[in-house]
């Protein structure tokens, strides 16, 4: 286990138990979301052609298929603490088209069927089931913060590997 | 500063590593999905083809086909484009109560996965999960073969399975005339106060409806 690696920007004590808080949380949520997915591959897939994104079905195949996967590869290695500031990376390049992709469909829902939009209520194929439009966009915000903030978080506790490449770029 | 620059490096390899393994596993998971397979066929312009049970020669107008079911209309319409026939809920009670069901001449297919056949579907009808064709047409495709009109079902309204197992069967070689697709769904079944079986196919488990 490795428990710091930079000394330049060391954080206070306070810094490595959020990483370690948010390591759990994003890490848990993801893997957590990720079987949910690879337990119901149908069902994923049927939601993610609802977003009427992949006209072409060996695209729509390929990212039903291999998403869930990918959520869970993501989240083990936050829980681990391996690469964790290039997994953050990667979940915020996940998280933000997710995000507006959600808000998008809810947003044409509200327009057709003139609801409010924090009453929209729907399977976004996120794996929890259906939810509140506001409330699963909230919930997005706070994953894009937490994981935003991992990228920039030097020091952790209980890390197998935090850095990766570090050997090798230096 | 270097291990930021490092991070976008790290961030690309962690996703070839993450694709890989995710490929991997969708590879060997018995759930897995197919990556060339087309789940949702798109309707090709067809002749209209909507039929009554009795006189599956007969392109005339639908009858009161699932009425009140939500899209209803886009389901018939989707039918036509597909070149398949939909079924009223009377024409589906009259099948089943028809004595060549019992022959089997007349064979239901529920277009459901397993926990929702399970949880409990018409009596006597086989679980056609058109997802997993491999794992069902073995057993499903002899009895369409033979039978004399196969009525294909799934949870109703806009569930749209009925309709992609219906083209599975057709693509298999069932004769379309054959094929008619219950709109309405087991949710009409239901509501209409219709028996349903729970657990596997006819083991004896029938429970009134409770819609």
């Amino acid at each position: 286990m490795t428990s710091g690696t930079e000394s330049s920007s060391s954080p206070s004590p306070k810094g490595r138990i959020f990483s370690l808080i948010a390591r759990c949380v994003l890490g848990g949520v993801f893997v957590y979301m990720g079987i949910h997915k690879v337990l119901h591959p149908v069902e994923f897939l049927k939601l993610v052609r609802q977003y009427e994104v992949f006209s072409h079905a060996g695209f729509l195949n390929w990212v039903a298929a291999t998403l869930p996967w990918f959520e869970i590869f993501c989240g083990l290695l936050l829980l681990l603490g391996i690469a964790i500031r290039g997994t953050a990376l990667l979940m915020v390049t996940m998280l933000v088209p997710f995000t507006v992709l959600i808000f998008l469909r809810a947003l044409a829902m509200h327009q057709t069927g003139g609801m409010p939009f924090c009453a929209i209520k729907f399977d976004c194929g996120c794996g929890a089931g259906e939810v509140l439009i506001c409330r699963k966009l909230a919930e997005n915000v706070a994953l894009l913060v937490i994981s935003t903030t991992l990228i920039f978080q030097t020091k952790h506790r209980w890390a197998l590997r935090p850095n990766l490449l570090q050997q090798a770029i230096n | 500063m270097r291990n930021a620059r490092a991070i976008p490096f790290e961030a690309a390899l962690l996703g070839l590593a993450g694709f890989i393994f995710a490929m991997l596993a969708n590879g060997v998971s018995p759930r897995g999905l197919s990556l060339t397979r087309d789940y949702f066929p798109a309707p090709k312009a067809a002749p209209s083809a909507v039929a009554s049970p009795g006189n599956s020669t007969n392109a005339a107008a639908p009858g009161p086909i699932a009425s009140g079911v939500p899209g209803a209309a886009n389901a018939i319409q989707r039918l036509q484009q597909r070149g398949l026939q939909s079924i009223s809920s009377n024409d589906v009670t009259t099948l089943f109560q028809d004595p060549r069901f019992q022959q089997g001449l007349i064979v239901f297919l529920d277009a459901r996965d397993e926990s929702h056949y399970q949880a409990g579907h018409i009596p006597g009808a086989w679980q056609f999960d058109h997802y997993r064709a491999d794992a069902f047409l073995p057993t499903v495709l002899p009895l369409c073969m033979t039978a004399q009109q196969v009525v294909i079902y799934c949870t109703g309204g806009s569930c749209e399975d009925s309709e992609y197992a219906a083209v599975t069967l057709r693509d298999a070689g069932v004769p379309p005339s054959l094929l008619f697709v219950y709109i309405g769904g087991i949710t009409e079944w239901k509501l209409q106060g219709h028996p349903i079986e729970t657990g596997a196919r006819r083991n004896g488990q029938l429970l009134p409806s409770k819609p």
